[in-house]
């Protein structure tokens, strides 16, 4: 049984007892993040006065400069139609190859954790190994419908930080999602809050983080 | 021994009220410098994690500000400040990323395949959050601590080492890195295993 005074010890370098695997490698990127130079680097202190000549110099104390106009969104539906009807497509292959493809040979979970953007959420994931690929089961609460240009994304990570998108969703309540990779090597699942900006990558909103155990 | 509670902590996210948000729309100075003050550090984290330069992610912290200001009319009050305005930093880093890129063209034929600057865009703000959240929490330590939390983590001294470098007992060293680890893991129990 692992204690926090344990946990402290291995953060903070002091030799002690050898932690559950999981306990170390969570704790391991938390020290990572004590590492990073970004942590601790500043900016500059002229830089709030810089900051501030520029928006001063430019509202010229008078009429604020109208809004940018918003993007169009047309890009990302076509991508969001075009990964929708691969999803589909994954679907069906899976339903014509074997009923839907649950061969019960190996299944997997996740329980969810809140992040600070959601101190509210919580959740659960159910992995299931099919010929089509991974079927994962999500199941959330507290976090609120998202809509319009706005949608939750989950993504599985690996232990070099590489995420591979698993599906886009509007509420997660009873959500299925499908993955490519096996979580066994891909062991992080994460939701993260997105725009539909035509950006693919994460925008590192997460809400809700898990370890997929057996 | 005073226990952790390895739960979420809200982190300070959106602390600039509407009426400062009005007031930042209409490029009054005190709501700029309070805007800067409570996201100076999230935009400057996600800018200095894209361009890895200083001097680079200053010059995006600034544009990233002043374009804010420019679309304040647009953003919607309901939602956070704080996301909105990384989404911008991370744009505008990409944006100086491919200036400087340009700047430092040179033959196709003469650049290795392998050149981040001709296949791979800067990473994203992925652990921005994070660096952020880390941070804040730094700064709530006391200054002994975060000195010791500093030297053990980025300079990778031993707590002898961090002993003969502040000219203090080693069992000094170990009271105050316990003390600051078990302030850290309280306030950051939620970024473990966050990655990602």
């Amino acid at each position: 049984m692992t204690t926090d005074d344990d946990r402290i010890g291995y953060l903070s370098g002091e030799p002690g007892p050898e932690l559950d695997p999981s306990d170390s490698e969570e704790l391991d990127d938390l020290r990572a993040l004590l590492a990073d130079r970004s942590v601790w680097a500043r900016p500059d202190a002229g830089l709030e006065d810089r900051v501030v000549a520029a928006i001063t110099a430019e509202a010229g104390g008078t009429e604020v400069v109208p809004a940018q106009p918003r993007r169009t969104r047309r890009p990302a539906l076509v991508g969001g139609l075009a990964a929708a009807a691969v999803l589909v497509v994954v679907v069906v292959v899976a339903a014509l190859a074997g009923g839907g493809g649950n061969n019960g040979s190996h299944e997997l979970a996740a329980a969810l954790r809140p992040t600070a953007l959601a101190p509210n959420a919580e959740g659960h994931a159910t992995l299931t190994q099919t010929d089509a690929g991974w079927r994962i089961e999500l199941d959330a609460t507290g976090l609120p419908r998202l809509s319009g240009d706005r949608f939750y994304q989950a993504w599985l990570r690996n232990g070099e930080g590489h995420l591979v998108p698993i599906g886009t969703f509007n509420a997660p309540d009873d959500v299925t999602l499908w993955a490519g990779v096996s979580p066994d090597a891909y062991g992080t699942l994460t939701v993260t809050r997105e725009d539909a900006d035509g950006d693919p990558a994460s925008s590192g909103q997460r809400v809700l983080i898990g370890r997929v155990q057996n | 021994m005073i226990p952790v509670t390895w739960t979420t902590r809200d982190v300070a996210c959106d602390v600039v009220s509407s009426a400062d948000l009005a007031r930042f729309r209409a490029g009054d100075e005190d709501a700029v410098r309070a805007v800067y003050r409570e996201y100076s550090g999230l935009v400057y984290a996600v800018a200095l994690r894209a361009l890895g330069s200083r001097e680079l992610a200053e010059e995006a912290a600034q544009q990233t500000f002043v374009k804010a200001w420019q679309a304040a009319a647009s953003f919607d009050p309901a939602r956070e400040l704080g996301p909105w305005l990384a989404t911008i930093a991370r744009r505008t880093a990409i944006d100086l990323h491919r200036r400087e890129a340009r700047r430092r063209a040179v033959p196709l034929d003469e650049v290795p395949a392998a050149d981040p600057a001709v296949v791979t865009l800067p990473v994203g703000v992925e652990r921005a959050y994070d660096v952020w959240a880390v941070r804040e929490a730094i700064d709530a330590l006391p200054t002994d601590e975060q000195e010791v939390v500093r030297l053990q983590h980025v300079e990778e001294l031993s707590h002898v080492e961090i002993a003969e470098r502040l000219g203090v007992p080693v069992g000094t060293v170990k009271s105050r890195s316990f003390r600051a680890h078990r302030h850290l893991a309280g306030r950051l129990g939620h970024l473990r295993g966050s990655s990602g």
